[in-house]
C-alpha cells in the first residue's frame, strides 16, 4: 500500500471511529446505580435478617451510613483470620458512621458455633444469621469470605472476594465509603 | 458451559487466567523472538523483570496514595492482598524498568516491541477471559438472543466480545508473514486493540462518561489509534531511510 492510500485509509478509519463514538454517546446514560446487584457501581441488594441477639437489620434502612457487609462462616480459615482486623476497624470508625454487618452463612455453617466464635474473637459488631440463604443468593455468593463496601448512598463501592483482608486494605476502603 | 466457566474461575481464581495467559504469551513470544533479532534470554529477562516491577511498583504507588492508612498499619505494605495495588503505577514502573533493561542490554526498541507482541496479544485474551470470570467490564442490558445473564439482567456479553476481538487480533498478528518495518507488528496490534475497544466500549454498562455523554474509554482508544497511525508513517519513513 503506497503512502497516499495509507493516509486515505487512516482518515477513513479515524472518521468512522469518531462517527461511532458520537453515535454511541448517551447523554441520558441510565446508570446501573438504580439497579441492584452484588457488583461495584450497583445499588446493594436489600435484605432483612436477624442478628444472633434477636435484633432485626434491614440494609436499606441503613442508608446514610457506610456499611461493610462481610459474608463469612465459622469453618472458613480466611474468614476467621480477618475478623480481628474487622473488629479493630469497627472500633476505630464506628463513630464516623461505619456499620459492620457480618452475615454468617448459617445455611452452610454450624449455628451452634457462631456464639462461641463471637466470644473467642470479642466481636462487638452485629452478627446476622443467614439461615435460608437469602443473602447468599442475593449476593450470588461463590467464595468465602466476600466483603462489600457500601457507601452512604447504598451503592457498592468495592467488592473484595477472598481473604484475609489486611488492616491497611480495610482502612483504605472504609475511608472511601465514609467520604 | 459459560456458567461452569464462571464457577470454576470465580474471583479470586480468575487471576489464574491472567497467569496462564502470561505464560502462554511468553512461550509464543519466545518462539518468534529471534525473527526480530531479540534473544530468548533477553526477552525472558525483560518480561520477568518487568513483571517484578509491575508487582512492586503497583504496591509502592498504592502505599504512596494511601500513606495515612499505611502509617497506621505499616505491615500492610507486605500483605499478600492483591487488592492493595495501583495498576497504573505498576504499569508505569514495568515500562520504566523495561526501558532501562533494554537500554543496558542494547535492545532495539521497535524490534523488542515486535518480539513482545504475541505476549501482549495473548495477555489481552487472558484479560477478557478474567473479566468474564469475574463479571467485570459487563455489558448493557439487551434483548439479543446471545445476551448473558449477569448481575440480575440479560446483558451484552462484552467480555466475550473483548476475548474474541483479542483472539482475532492475535490470529492476525501471528499469521502475518512480513513485517515491512520494525515496530509495524506491535503498532498493528495496538491499533486493532484500540479499534476493537472503540466498538466494544459502546456496549458496556460500567463505563465512565464525559460531560456530553461520550465514553471516556472510547476517546482514549481513538487517541491511541491516531498515535498508532502517526507512528506507522514514522516507522515507514525510517525504514525507507534504512534506519
Amino acid at each position: 500500500m503506497n503512502k497516499i492510500k495509507r493516509i486515505i485509509f487512516y482518515i477513513f478509519v479515524l472518521t468512522i471511529s469518531a462517527g461511532w463514538i458520537v453515535f454511541s454517546a448517551d447523554p441520558t446514560h441510565a446508570s446501573v446505580k438504580n439497579t441492584s446487584a452484588p457488583q461495584t457501581g450497583f445499588s446493594a441488594p436489600d435484605f432483612t435478617l436477624q442478628s444472633i441477639d434477636g435484633k432485626t437489620y434491614t440494609l436499606s434502612e441503613l442508608k446514610g451510613s457506610a456499611v461493610l457487609l462481610n459474608l463469612w462462616a465459622t469453618w472458613c480459615p480466611p474468614c476467621r483470620a480477618e475478623m480481628p482486623a474487622i473488629e479493630k476497624m469497627y472500633g476505630e470508625y464506628k463513630d464516623q458512621g461505619l456499620i459492620v454487618l457480618a452475615v454468617d452463612m448459617t445455611y452452610q455453617d454450624d449455628p451452634g458455633a457462631v456464639a462461641p466464635f463471637m466470644q473467642k474473637y470479642n466481636l462487638t459488631f452485629p452478627i446476622l444469621l443467614d439461615e435460608k440463604a437469602l443473602v447468599g443468593s442475593a449476593y450470588q455468593l461463590r467464595s468465602l469470605p466476600s466483603s462489600y463496601f457500601i457507601n452512604r448512598a447504598g451503592i457498592i463501592n468495592e467488592v473484595i472476594i477472598g481473604g484475609p483482608m489486611a488492616e491497611a486494605l480495610l482502612r483504605t476502603r472504609i475511608e472511601q465509603i465514609l467520604k | 458451559m459459560l456458567t461452569l466457566f464462571r464457577d470454576i474461575f470465580s474471583p479470586p481464581r480468575h487471576m489464574i487466567l491472567l497467569v496462564a495467559a502470561a505464560w502462554i504469551g511468553l512461550s509464543l513470544a519466545e518462539k518468534r523472538a529471534e525473527r526480530y533479532g531479540v534473544s530468548k534470554e533477553d526477552l525472558n529477562n525483560a518480561i520477568f523483570n518487568s513483571l517484578i516491577a509491575l508487582v512492586a511498583g503497583g504496591r509502592i504507588f498504592f502505599v504512596l496514595q494511601n500513606l495515612s492508612a499505611f502509617s497506621k498499619s505499616p505491615f500492610g505494605i507486605f500483605s499478600i492482598n492483591p487488592d492493595l495495588f495501583d495498576p497504573i503505577g505498576g504499569l508505569a514502573a514495568a515500562i520504566v524498568l523495561a526501558l532501562v533493561y533494554g537500554q543496558r542490554r542494547g535492545l532495539k526498541f521497535w524490534s523488542t516491541l515486535d518480539a513482545l507482541t504475541p505476549f501482549f496479544s495473548i495477555l489481552t485474551v487472558g484479560i477478557g477471559l478474567s473479566h468474564f470470570a469475574a463479571g467485570t467490564s459487563f455489558g448493557k442490558e439487551t434483548d439479543l438472543p446471545f445476551g448473558i445473564e449477569l448481575w440480575n439482567a440479560t446483558r451484552h456479553p462484552t467480555q466475550i466480545y473483548e476475548t474474541l476481538a483479542a483472539f482475532l487480533t492475535f490470529g492476525l498478528i501471528w499469521l502475518r508473514k512480513e513485517n515491512p518495518a520494525s515496530g509495524i507488528l506491535f503498532l498493528t496490534f495496538a491499533a486493532l486493540t484500540a479499534f476493537s475497544q472503540i466498538v466494544i466500549q459502546s456496549f458496556r454498562a460500567d463505563i465512565a462518561l464525559i460531560s456530553n455523554g461520550s465514553i471516556q474509554g472510547q476517546i482514549t482508544a481513538w487517541l491511541v489509534l491516531l498515535i498508532c497511525f502517526i507512528l506507522f508513517e514514522f516507522r515507514f519513513k525510517q525504514a525507507q531511510r534504512g534506519e
